[in-house]
């Protein structure tokens, strides 16, 4: 039992927040929704020096480690960039997103001109990029794709893999903003003074933080667990991996919920870091689906599969039992 | 990174379930329920434990232990809890009384009680809360008077758990007229001692749970204390360290999901399907709760004093109770009502569910806890400006 990252990886998170700090952290990605083109050219050749060309997270545990923990640094600061994407691109070149199943809604899509996209179940397919952009508040790089008529040349089980990967590497993402949430809040509440005294000095607002830091050391452990379940049993790991997201889900609208409140009006301006970052982490909480529809996916994948993960205590399954 | 508890951790598990299986019924629900005959059956079971070298499987060899690691006392922690706890009150000086002798105890005090806790012989109670000290246990006013070479104790407990059936407690009183943790100082003391007198408290809980303890004059000897004249908050720190990630409820939790899922297989696709979300959410938190305890376990392994990190997973653990709790009611909905061994999962749900109410209370409440994390928090906050 080691339950932490390798060193290495942890390294290598140190030195992507550095570098994501030299690009001006979340003024990136204020100065990214104004001019768009900025993630092609400045954003890509900072994660081109880190390396991240060279990095497969399908390759081995290290690796996967390694991208798991920059994706979490780029969800520390908004970073405007589709970082799973391209950590799963296949050899010629083409990033991979999972994409809901009525539409190839992809975050960033515009930046690629083809695509491999699988839905949740794994059909998989290529798509082709257009001009257009969402452009809204909340999605202001969500782009929809054209989905071509030729299943990518993966096999099924790859696919999935892939799926699964995405699908984790998106939860350390969502860790990241909300791990920076709660330093944000405990930033704020400790300087803001009302009724002559910080803001931090209310145990109502104490209390807040406590189960804000909490949720999130959680779900760092279910992130860190689910890692290791990927290395160890990649293919077993479906409940596991969808128990992610729907747990990264439900952290994510609490924790930013709770520090949004924190700041009070602060909370909605965008000159605060906090509300550029609930802003940008949407497209992940929504792509390829919000918690109760993957949370319906994780209730079916327990009754298929159980949910023992480490610890047996028989089966699990519901519906195995009822024949 | 490896989560792996490994080969002898998975081999200790299964020689524990095999134990239980042949020597505790499956409808058992603990030692504390109105028929007598159960407590009789955790006193039975301790023996066998401890006559399989499982009883202190984690204490050291030094002390009549088998030299456990710490995740050895965790699988023992977590079958004895999915278990319904087959130890009794036994737990209790096996997790943290006997530790706290061997880190404070006199030789004569080790002697005389470390064996008999590693027997299965005995079982202790603890006398920290008072009526006017709950979550605020520094303003304890129990005294301890000088009377010849020993002690006049003179106070009241409260929340006692199995005080009724212990043959000793270790009780924090306070000696001189100092105030907060000056003078606070642990008694080893003989529930038979005359001038003391237990009253029970009715609770949802059932029986054995809480009472009340008068000290009128008991008289405790030179030799009663441990650790000191005064020391006694060190002892009470180590002592809760021990207590907060003492109970694996999560495990107890996964197992009545589990079951819950066979006991409802017929009629699972007619429930509503919130339900199954809530279920499935609610085999997620047990997950997390799990981790963050055994976060703490490793932080004790590599020799850190995991004060925050436990208070975090305790958080985790309580709430966890108590949501499980809450959807193992709903999916049984009128049935939840029925207790006994004719109702669903042997009246384990209803149970468990009793139970929990006081997880966010007992060992400290969840309000102390959240204290404790947001105190490190702000804390942080603070030395980074500095």
């Amino acid at each position: 039992m080691n339950p932490v990252l390798p060193d290495e990886a942890v390294e290598f998170a140190a030195a992507a927040g550095k570098a994501f700090a030299d690009l001006g952290g979340v003024d990136a990605a204020r100065e990214a929704e104004e001019t768009p083109s900025l993630r092609a050219t400045k954003v890509a050749d900072v994660l081109r020096a880190l390396g991240v060309d060279d990095l497969d997270p399908r390759a081995d545990a290290d690796t996967l480690a390694a991208a798991a923990a920059l994706c979490e640094a780029a969800g520390r600061v908004a970073l405007p960039y589709p970082v799973p994407s391209v950590l799963l691109r296949d050899r010629s070149g083409r990033p991979f997103a999972v994409v809901p199943d009525a539409r190839c809604r992809v975050d960033h899509g515009d930046l690629f001109p083809t695509w491999r996209v699988a839905t949740l179940d794994g059909r998989s397919t290529t798509a082709t990029s257009t001009d257009h952009r969402l452009a809204t508040r909340l999605g202001p790089f969500v782009s929809d794709l054209v989905a071509g008529t030729e299943a990518a040349a993966s096999s099924s089980t790859d696919v999935a893999i892939d799926v699964a990967v995405h699908l984790t590497l998106t939860a350390w993402h969502i860790l990241g903003t909300a791990d920076r949430a709660v330093e944000l809040a405990v930033e704020h509440v400790s300087d803001r003074i009302q009724f002559g005294k910080p803001l931090s000095a209310f145990q109502a607002v104490q209390f807040q933080l406590a189960d804000a830091a909490v949720a999130v050391a959680g779900l760092r452990e279910l992130a860190l667990f689910t890692l290791w379940r990927l290395t160890v049993a990649p293919e077993a790991a479906t409940a596991d991996v969808l128990a992610l997201r729907v747990h990264a889900l439900d952290v994510a609208r609490a924790v930013l919920r709770t520090t949004q409140q924190l700041h009070g009006a602060s909370g909605v301006c965008d000159e605060y870091d906090i509300s550029v970052l609930t802003r940008h982490v949407q497209p992940a909480l929504r792509l390829p689906c919000s918690a109760e529809r993957a949370a319906a996916e994780l209730t079916a994948a327990i009754e298929r599969d159980g949910f023992d993960g480490l610890f047996p205590h028989g089966s699990i399954a519901a519906r195995s039992s009822a024949g | 990174m490896d989560f792996d508890l490994g080969e002898q951790a998975a081999a200790l598990r299964a020689r524990l379930r095999e134990l239980i299986a042949t020597h505790i019924a499956e409808d058992y629900l603990g030692a504390f329920t109105t028929d007598p005959a159960d407590l009789d059956v955790a006193q039975r079971f301790c023996k066998t434990l401890a006559d399989e070298g499982l009883l202190t499987i984690a204490w050291p060899t030094e002390y009549g232990g088998g030299g456990g690691s710490v995740w050895d006392q965790t699988v023992v922690r977590e079958e004895m809890w999915a278990h319904h706890e087959p130890r009794g009150a036994q737990y209790m000086g096996l997790n943290w009384v006997g530790p706290a002798i061997m880190a404070f105890g006199t030789d004569e005090q080790k002697r005389q009680h470390l064996s008999a806790i590693a027997a299965g012989d005995v079982i202790w109670c603890q006398g920290f809360s008072e009526p006017d000290a709950g979550s605020d246990l520094a303003n304890l006013s129990t005294r301890a008077t000088p009377d010849g070479d020993g002690w006049r104790l003179n106070g009241q407990k409260i929340w006692t758990s199995y005080a009724g059936m212990a043959q000793w407690c270790v009780l924090a009183a306070r000696v001189g007229s100092g105030t907060r943790h000056e003078g606070i100082t642990m008694f080893l003391v003989p529930m038979d001692t005359p001038g003391i007198t237990v009253r029970p408290i009715r609770s949802m809980l059932g029986a054995h749970h809480l009472n009340e303890v008068f000290f009128e004059d008991a008289w405790a000897g030179p030799d009663a204390v441990l650790g000191g004249i005064g020391e006694g908050w060190a002892v009470i720190r180590k002592a809760l360290a021990h207590e907060r990630v003492g109970i694996a409820r999560y495990a107890r939790c996964e197992r009545l999901l589990s079951a819950l899922g066979r006991e409802l297989a017929p009629v699972w696709d007619q429930l509503p399907p919130a339900l199954h979300s809530q279920w499935a959410r609610a085999l997620i938190q047990v997950r997390v709760a799990r981790l963050l305890a055994y976060r703490t376990v490793r932080a004790q392994e590599v020799g850190e004093t995991p004060d925050v990190m436990a208070s975090a997973a305790r958080i985790a653990v309580t709430q966890c109770d108590q949501q499980v709790a809450e959807v193992l009611f709903q999916a049984l909905d009128d049935e939840s009502l029925e207790a006994g061994v004719r109702a669903p999962l042997h009246g384990a749900v209803e149970d468990h569910w009793r139970y929990a109410q006081a997880a966010t209370v007992a060992s400290g409440t969840i309000e102390v806890q959240r204290m404790i994390v947001s105190k490190a928090l702000l804390a942080d906050r603070s030395g980074g400006r500095s």
